[in-house]
């Protein structure tokens, strides 16, 4: 980037409505909707048989120069399962050369030849967020699959071992201050993970959680407007591009354009100007 | 049924949704909501062309509904039969440019004979228009009628093919209106 786009970074729009806190300053990208899990509150209901929905390394790639040139802060990746893409630690090493990462996965692929690559995410502005629910076996995995729970606890400090950020995040049906939840608490703090990286959020009503009616209904103005890219256009924050029976939900789709990344940022700014005060900290959906 | 999903006010975009604030707004805005960026920039096109203009109602509506018999568009034929027929053209002439009646007997008039040959040429052919069918319109309708009615045919041409493509339903409304007018509901197409 050059000196005078930095200077039309800071002075544009987007740039101005991120820094008055008007815009959230991350623009999360789904790198695919396929997933070798089958999450109960899945909000894209992915498994291995779901369609791919796939972006591609220059696409990534793209949304990461042209977000840093519009004025945003950070990047974020999410699936489906994102380290499904063979490509993907490369891919994500390149982003964070322009804007700082966070990487979102269920962990369970850190094995073998992978964890190894895995490391090359070893850097300042990379971390990697893992799914993890309880702090007991059987309820975690009741939710996320067979095995998921000694999977997550096996990966977590081989990859901060290799220098890898690591945060964990925590889906949960009940109160996010539950006392309920401090020995899973415990347990991350035992596997190296900083308390300021574990996050608890509640189950979004969308997708599949919405089918078997988990977790909390929110509206447009309850989620975080993060910018949010797929293969099938831009949304309304991460929660937005949802799927139900089988179908993309379209009632949060920004445009179908998502390149140049000016025209769903345009679009999504003008929507924040009319719409009302949302309960997204307080319902702590993020 | 439409080929494609026509989305409602629970499944339209929040970039769509101020189109659907009023009801039901038709199909062709439903289908377009899939692309909600398509939205304003195609109805705006479609309004300044299909909409009021220098050129009088009556002949937009020899345009578009002359252009959608020629294009055998059945929703837009449909649709514009009874926007002709409200907007004053007799029974006669609507069928004439619907295709049903010879030219000549919907309308006596020769500039207005010459302003739908000069349509047929616009739209139901390719290649040159021949210079008798402009020099006839030429010789009745000032340039900028001409240049005016070719956007309204052009914007039609669009239209015909989205609706015919995508199959956009006519509602229950306007085929009970035109069955109760007395004209087929199937498909009228001029030669």
């Amino acid at each position: 980037m050059t000196d005078t786009t930095i200077d039309s970074a800071i002075d544009s729009p987007i740039a101005q409505a991120i820094a008055d806190g008007t815009l959230p300053g991350r623009v999360w990208m789904y790198t695919n909707y396929h997933c070798n899990l089958a999450c109960s509150y899945c909000l894209t209901e992915s498994s291995p048989r779901s369609e791919r929905r796939q972006l591609d390394h220059d696409t990534m790639l793209s949304v990461a120069t042209q977000a840093k040139e519009l004025g945003f802060t950070a990047l974020g990746v999410t699936g489906g399962e994102p380290f499904l893409l063979p490509w993907l630690p490369e891919t994500v090493l390149e982003m964070a050369s322009h804007l700082p990462v966070v990487v979102l996965t269920n962990a369970t692929l850190f094995s073998g030849e992978r964890i190894e690559r895995a490391a090359m995410m070893a850097h300042p502005d990379i971390s990697v967020q893992i799914s993890l629910d309880s702090h007991l076996p059987d309820v975690n995995d009741m939710a996320r699959g067979d095995d998921n729970f000694a999977k997550v606890v096996e990966a977590v400090p081989k990859l901060i071992a290799r220098g890898v950020r690591v945060r964990i995040a925590t889906t949960t049906g009940g109160a996010l201050d539950d006392p309920a939840l401090d020995p899973l608490r415990e347990l991350v703090a035992a596997l190296g993970v900083a308390p300021d990286d574990h996050l608890v959020r509640p189950i979004v009503r969308r997708g599949r959680a919405d089918e078997l009616q988990l977790g909390v209904r929110a509206r447009a103005q309850d989620i975080p407007s993060e910018l949010t890219i797929t293969a099938d256009g831009a949304f309304w924050g991460s929660f937005g591009p949802t799927v139900r029976a089988g179908r993309l939900d379209t009632d949060l789709l920004l445009t179908r354009t998502v390149l140049p990344l000016s025209i769903p940022a345009t679009a999504l700014l003008g929507l924040l100007g009319g719409m009302p005060d949302g309960h997204d900290a307080n319902l702590g959906i993020r | 049924m439409s080929r494609i999903e026509l989305l409602d006010a629970s499944t339209a975009p929040m970039t769509a949704q101020s189109f659907f604030s009023g009801g039901d707004p038709g199909p062709i805005v439903a289908a377009l909501a899939n692309v909600p960026e398509l939205l304003g920039p195609t109805l705006g096109f479609i309004g300044a062309a299909l909409g009021s203009g220098a050129t009088s109602t009556r002949h937009k509506e020899f345009a578009i509904l002359r252009t959608s018999a020629l294009l055998g568009c059945r929703y837009c034929i449909h649709a514009h039969t009874t926007v002709a027929l409200d907007v004053g053209l007799a029974d006669v002439e609507v069928r004439a440019l619907r295709g049903e009646v010879p030219l000549e007997e919907g309308f006596p008039d020769q500039a207005e004979q010459a302003l739908v040959r000069w349509i047929d040429a616009m739209a139901g052919a390719g290649g040159q228009v021949p210079d008798d069918v402009w020099a006839a319109a030429r010789a009745s309708w000032a340039d900028h009628l001409l240049v005016e009615l070719s956007v309204t045919i052009g914007a039609t041409m669009f239209l015909n093919r989205f609706a015919t493509g995508f199959e956009l339903p006519t509602s229950t409304g306007v085929l009970e209106r035109l069955e109760r007018d007395g004209f087929d509901t199937g498909m009228a197409v001029a030669s």
